[in-house]
């Protein structure tokens, strides 16, 4: 464990620094080299399921926690802030942190009543609370509009920056900046003692209890925490798209898989696993836009590999690599 | 949407006729769901699929090649007992032999895989569009104020003899037994010469077995499409849950209480709302009684 900077690893540690570093002028120097308003949007995608991959593990990977309702926690983040500001006028920037909040909330409630439980109750019951998110907002469409469609707001310009739909790049930046910010908060988090607790608990429950921790408290914090990023993310998301309907497809169980599936892939544990499996996964699928129902063929297909043959993911190939 | 309605007898006995058509539907579902978890202690979230793949069974024998209905549903559960036979071995059998603590989570997930590549491969096979029979036997039973059109009926029944069947199968021959017994301690159940490999597998495959003929049998209520197991998977799970995961007397106790619950929530609020009340109520179990509304005295944890 990383306890302290030991002169054998500090090397490693100005070496993993000197990697992220490389990986992010990249990501930020690329996008408006290529300056082609496609592979931008492919970008974001890649970005966004990356992050909700990393969020999903930072669940999974470190308290064995497992949010079967996913894309109807990123609907509640996403509706929030669009209809907070349809029928408040709150803007969609304090919208991320009405999203984030309110999705926070959610967590919270859920969290409450099902940790308790043992982890396979957890994942049904989110599952079913998913279904219930969406379901509602299918189902009052005098305040969602419904499968009917909504129509969002694009973020307003700010500090001179123009945030107008067709500026891709302003949006890609953005998601970099949160879904950076985001990525930190959680190494940090898995990094400290809170991280050290989850993954006591993730590995023994019962012992760790046996210690004086409250797992309880802990898994639900972990929880918490990660439903807060889930509604950030969803919040930008709606802005984005410009336009939310609660098809299974967008917020259901489909969605779900795919989070899931970028967070197995990347393996779990990781949290930086999971951006090389949305790049991969992502990349791979918009260059084969014409697959049509095979890309999800191709996701269960991996799903299943990596769980009878590589339970690391693409973590268990990182030595080779890089 | 009168509460006042339900009281003339026509209307409120015709709705418990129909709950319970629903829920004899549920029940099997359920049952095949109880019965792999029970035995394999697999959480089988492609169990809509197979029902899924049931009702193309039978669109292609009954509709296609023209055979009696009835003969479609039996070559449904042939089908699904093979594919699930199949499915064991070949996939969950590997698992088994790797996983340990994750079992449970990783076994889950890889249904969950398996769902999503026989959703697609039925859309890459079928298309998208709904192929059906609009009514098996047409005609309607009346008893007095009371109507059940006759495709109910044989719902019903059949659903019965299943059950019965299954019941029979697992108290008295001597395959029922040992499945019985490698549910209750596998390791005891080896020892005393039991094939405990070929009991996962038999019980999975009369677990897609139930799911198919429950496919096939609702031909005339859920035509077949690609996602078509996307609701009855989730009134399945609604079902074990309320019933206690593995409890498979309680499955179908829960399963016909679910179909007079949705019959009659269906009658007095919009139909859009059915499915949130069934997950509000499953969502209330897991808080009051997580272990489902019938603990058994004397189950297992």
């Amino acid at each position: 464990m990383s306890v302290a900077a030991t002169p054998a690893s500090r090397p490693a540690t100005q070496a993993r620094l000197i990697k992220v570093g490389i990986l992010l002028l990249l990501m930020i120097a690329v996008p408006p080299l290529l300056d082609q308003r496609y592979l931008t949007s492919v970008l974001i995608s890649v970005l966004m399921f990356g992050v909700l991959g990393a969020i999903y593990d930072f669940m999974l990977g470190y308290a064995g926690l497992s949010n079967f309702g996913f894309a109807g926690f990123i609907a509640v983040g996403a509706y929030a802030s669009a209809l907070g500001n349809l029928h408040y006028g709150i803007s969609p920037w304090l919208g991320l942190l009405v999203g984030g909040l309110l999705c926070a909330a959610v967590g919270l409630v859920t969290g409450v009543i099902t940790l308790r439980l043992r982890g396979l109750y957890l994942a049904l019951m989110t599952w079913f609370i998913g279904e219930t998110i969406r379901l509602t907002i299918s189902n009052t469409p005098n305040y969602t509009r419904g499968m009917l469609g909504l129509t969002v707001a694009p973020f307003p310009n700010i500090a001179g920056i123009d945030f107008s739909r067709g500026n891709d790049l302003a949006y890609y930046y953005l998601l970099l900046v949160l879904g950076g910010l985001i990525m930190i908060a959680m190494h940090l988090l898995v990094r400290s003692r809170v991280g050290l607790a989850f993954k006591a608990i993730r590995e023994d429950q019962l012992a760790t209890e046996s210690l004086g921790l409250n797992a309880t408290l802990y898994k639900l914090l972990n929880f918490v925490v990660a439903s807060f990023f889930i509604g950030v993310i969803g919040a930008y998301y709606a802005h984005y798209l410009g336009i939310l309907s609660p098809t299974p497809e967008e917020f259901g169980v489909p969605r779900t898989v795919e989070v899931l599936t970028v967070a197995y892939v990347g393996g779990r544990g990781t949290l930086w696993g999971s951006l090389f499996a949305g790049l991969l996964l992502i990349g791979f699928q918009e260059y084969f836009r014409g697959l049509g129902p095979w890309r999800l063929v191709l996701f269960g297909v991996l799903l299943i590999a990596v769980i009878l043959f590589a339970p690391k993911g693409l973590a268990g190939l990182k030595k080779y690599v890089w | 949407m009168d509460v006042a309605l339900l009281l003339n007898p026509g209307i409120g006995i015709g709705l418990a006729l129909q709950g319970l058509v629903r829920g004899a539907m549920y029940a099997l579902m359920g049952v095949g769901l109880s019965l792999i978890f029970g035995i394999l202690g697999v959480v089988n979230f492609a169990h809509g699929e197979l029902f899924m793949i049931g009702a193309y069974v039978v669109v292609l024998v009954s509709v296609y090649l023209g055979l009696p209905f009835i003969v479609g549903v039996a070559c449904a559960g042939i089908v699904l007992f093979l594919f699930g036979a199949l499915l064991e071995r070949g996939l969950i059998t590997p698992l088994r032999r790797r996983a340990g603590r994750d079992w449970l989570m990783d076994s889950f997930v890889l249904t969950i895989g398996l769902m999503v590549i026989l959703q697609n491969l039925a859309q890459i096979l079928f298309g998208g569009e709904h192929r059906g029979v609009t009514d098996i036997i047409s005609g309607a039973l009346s008893i007095g104020p009371v109507t059940l059109s006759y495709d109910r009926v044989l719902i019903l029944g059949v659903a019965i003899l299943v059950a019965l069947a299954l019941w029979l199968f697992i108290k008295t021959t001597s395959l029922g037994k040992a499945i019985r017994a490698t549910a209750q301690a596998p390791e005891a159940a080896q020892t005393l010469g039991i094939d405990i490999g070929r009991m996962y597998a038999v019980a999975f495959g009369i677990g897609a077995a139930l799911a198919g003929i429950a496919g096939a049998l609702l031909i005339s209520i859920y035509t077949a499409y690609p996602t078509v197991g996307m609701e009855p998977v989730l009134k399945s799970f609604a079902v074990v849950i309320l019933g206690g995961l593995g409890n498979i007397p309680g499955a179908i106790v829960a399963g016909l209480l679910l179909g007079l619950v949705e019959a009659f929530s269906g009658f007095l609020a919009s139909s859009g709302w059915q499915n949130v009340i069934t997950a509000l109520l499953v969502v209330l179990i897991l808080i009051f009684r997580p272990a489902g509304l019938f603990v058994l005295r004397g189950a297992r944890p």
